[in-house]
């Protein structure tokens, strides 16, 4: 998904200098050129990130679209959090929608009170391979199934909203 | 961990019990280079460069909705002042060739609505402009999700008396072509004093001349959390610390919505433009302006002390959002639209709410009198004097105010009309009677006040 939206922007670039009559072709060529230059460097950018980040407790903010001037990268990171009457099952539940997905679990956060469930992950998704609209499918089915309300939100909300 | 369970609890809360949203994010779009000779290509070239810009504008919003939890009520669209491209209009069929293309073109893209069928006419009008006046009613009858909107005051230039009386005339029309849906052409119609060029909100959003190619601007909201907070404080808590509690909801609402509008902006290949601190009511129980105003200790909106306590209300929310954000703009204060806020209807049905209060309370909200219907037998003098009574309250008070008023057809006041969707549903409020048209007939112009002169 990523990769399409930086072939958007390219040929909105090149139409951008070239003018709308630019011949097609020519336009396809050049993004086609573009898009194989940079490839390898904007890979590179994603996967190290991961390899690198995974460790780091500062949250790495990552992302292969993270060079877009003063905009701010997008975390590959979810906070996930499961809320519900308490029962078996409700971590193995969540942890293997995670795992099926290729999520790795950064932090886990779980309590009962008086009966009460509660649950916060904060999930890595680098090497998911699902979009977010999928894994947010996959949890609601799972909270139906397991009585509880599954929310899954990306962590950039959470920066946002609650650190300056 | 990196968030405490409190911060994670709130954000959740908010997102999904107390309808936090980004209100609308909208597309400000210039059609400056679109103006053709004829009509028709003027019409064409606008079409396309709406449908080219605006096509991803749903989809990606969407997109981004989904992976942040946070929904995004409307994805609009708005563009330069319509006036100022139909350059070769010769009549008013020919703008209304140009309404309806625009009109389409909003369709194809799937925004529910666009705005910018507008005109600056604070100081007069041009030939072009007297026609596009003119088709506004039925611009507005024939279409379903174009917006309109008319300027007819600025602090600089005063108030320009004909424009009142000819757009309570228009009024008047659109409500007449659309009788049979409560007057409906109306609730797509704002006039404005002080109009600003980067509001998102409809119905007044139009993509300025100041402005940009194409930017992406935001709309937050969020009455419901500032609602809940207000309710659950002690309610000996004094009202200055209620403002601090508003300030730093108000700075998290921003936040979010700064967010989106900006991850919106990447993917869509845009600048981003400002987001709009409004806060927004919907017809939803609980997300309602009228209820946080009730909240600090009325038995109903619209009972003595309402004025104070929307000023503290509004105040605290531009405060908060200022400090979280570097790009406000847009009108950014608290909307008051009768039909769109279940609390609001309910004061107006019991006597609480009259529509001089709302008058006094629109010189300390964001913008002004706002989705109110009144007896179908209102004059369009008497509405073109509660307008001229609104733009004067902007033009002295330096601040954007704006009259969106539905004379509904064969409606008297205690009916209810329903106009659908996030339009709501309008009760319809008494006028003063006493008549007004001496006074409107006398055309000319306020002169501008002294603090004009500024330079």
């Amino acid at each position: 998904m990523a990769n399409e939206e930086l072939i958007y922007r390219i040929t909105r670039a090149v139409y951008g200098r070239l003018g709308a009559q630019a011949d097609e072709r020519t336009v396809e060529n050049l993004v086609t050129d573009i898009y194989r230059a940079i490839e390898p460097v904007v890979d590179g950018a994603g996967n190290g990130g991961g390899d690198a980040g995974g460790r780091s407790s500062s949250g790495a903010r990552r992302g292969l679209t993270a060079h877009g001037g003063e905009a701010e990268g997008s975390s590959n990171r979810l906070i996930v959090s499961v809320f519900g009457v308490d029962h078996p099952g409700i971590v193995a539940g969540v942890a293997q929608i995670l795992a099926e997905s290729g999520c790795s679990i950064a932090d886990i956060n779980q309590t009962v009170v008086q009966g009460k469930f509660a649950m916060v992950i904060i999930a890595d998704s680098t090497n998911s391979n699902a979009p977010v609209a999928t894994l947010k499918e996959r949890f609601r089915a799972a909270g139906d199934k397991l009585g509880v309300r599954i929310y899954a939100q990306r962590e950039d909300l959470f920066n946002a909203m609650h650190r300056i | 961990m990196e968030y405490s369970q409190a911060e994670i609890l709130q954000t959740v809360r908010m997102t999904e019990m107390e309808h936090l949203d980004v209100r609308t994010v909208t597309l400000g779009l210039s059609l400056r280079d679109c103006a053709g000779d004829s009509i028709e290509r003027t019409a064409e070239r606008v079409r396309a460069k709406i449908e080219r810009t605006a096509e991803r504008l749903v989809s990606t919003v969407d997109d981004i909705s989904g992976e942040l939890g946070i929904s995004v009520a409307n994805k609009r669209v708005s563009i330069t002042p319509a006036s100022h491209v139909a350059g070769g209009a010769q009549s008013v069929a020919d703008c209304l060739t140009l309404a309806r293309a625009i009109d389409e073109a909003a369709t194809r893209v799937g925004v529910d609505f666009l705005g910018g069928y507008s005109a600056l006419v604070q100081k007069g009008w041009t030939n072009v402009e007297d026609l596009f006046l003119a088709s506004i009613p039925e611009a507005l009858a024939t279409t379903k999700r174009l917006c309109s909107s008319v300027n007819v005051a600025t602090t600089r230039a005063g108030i320009n008396m004909d424009a009142v009386a000819r757009v309570g005339r228009l009024i008047k029309e659109a409500a007449e072509l659309t009788r049979d849906q409560g007057g409906l052409a109306c609730a797509k119609f704002v006039c404005f004093a002080n109009a600003v060029e980067d509001n998102p909100f409809m119905a007044g959003a139009f993509h300025g001349t100041g402005e940009g190619e194409a930017v992406i601007n935001v709309g937050v909201s969020g009455p419901g959390v500032v609602n809940h907070a207000v309710r659950h404080a002690p309610r000996d808590m004094p009202l200055h610390e209620l403002a601090e509690l508003i300030k730093k909801l108000s700075f998290k609402l921003a936040r979010a919505g700064e967010l989106v509008g900006r991850e919106a902006a990447r993917r869509l290949g845009l600048r981003f433009g400002i987001i709009d601190l409004s806060l927004a009511p919907t017809p939803l129980r609980g997300d309602s302006v009228a209820e946080i105003i009730e909240a600090f200790g009325f038995e109903r909106a619209g009972a003595p002390g309402t004025t104070a306590a929307l000023a503290l209300l509004t105040d605290a929310v531009k405060k908060g959002g200022a400090m979280a954000s570097s790009a406000v703009g847009g009108m950014s204060g608290a909307f008051i639209p009768v039909s769109e806020d279940a609390a609001m209807i309910d004061a107006a049905r019991v006597g609480a709410l009259s529509l001089e209060k709302l008058e006094a309370w629109t010189s300390v909200c964001s913008v002004g009198l706002d989705m109110i219907a009144v007896p179908g037998a209102t004059s369009a003098e008497t509405i073109a004097a509660i307008i001229a009574d609104e733009m004067a309250i902007g033009v002295m008070n330096t601040k954007t105010t704006a009259v969106r008023i539905i004379p509904a057809p064969g409606k008297v006041v205690g009916d209810m009309v329903e106009f659908g969707g996030l339009l709501g549903t309008a009760p319809v409020m008494a006028v003063n009677s006493f008549n007004c048209a001496d006074f409107i007939r006398r055309g000319g112009y306020i002169p501008a006040p002294i603090q004009s002169l500024r330079n």
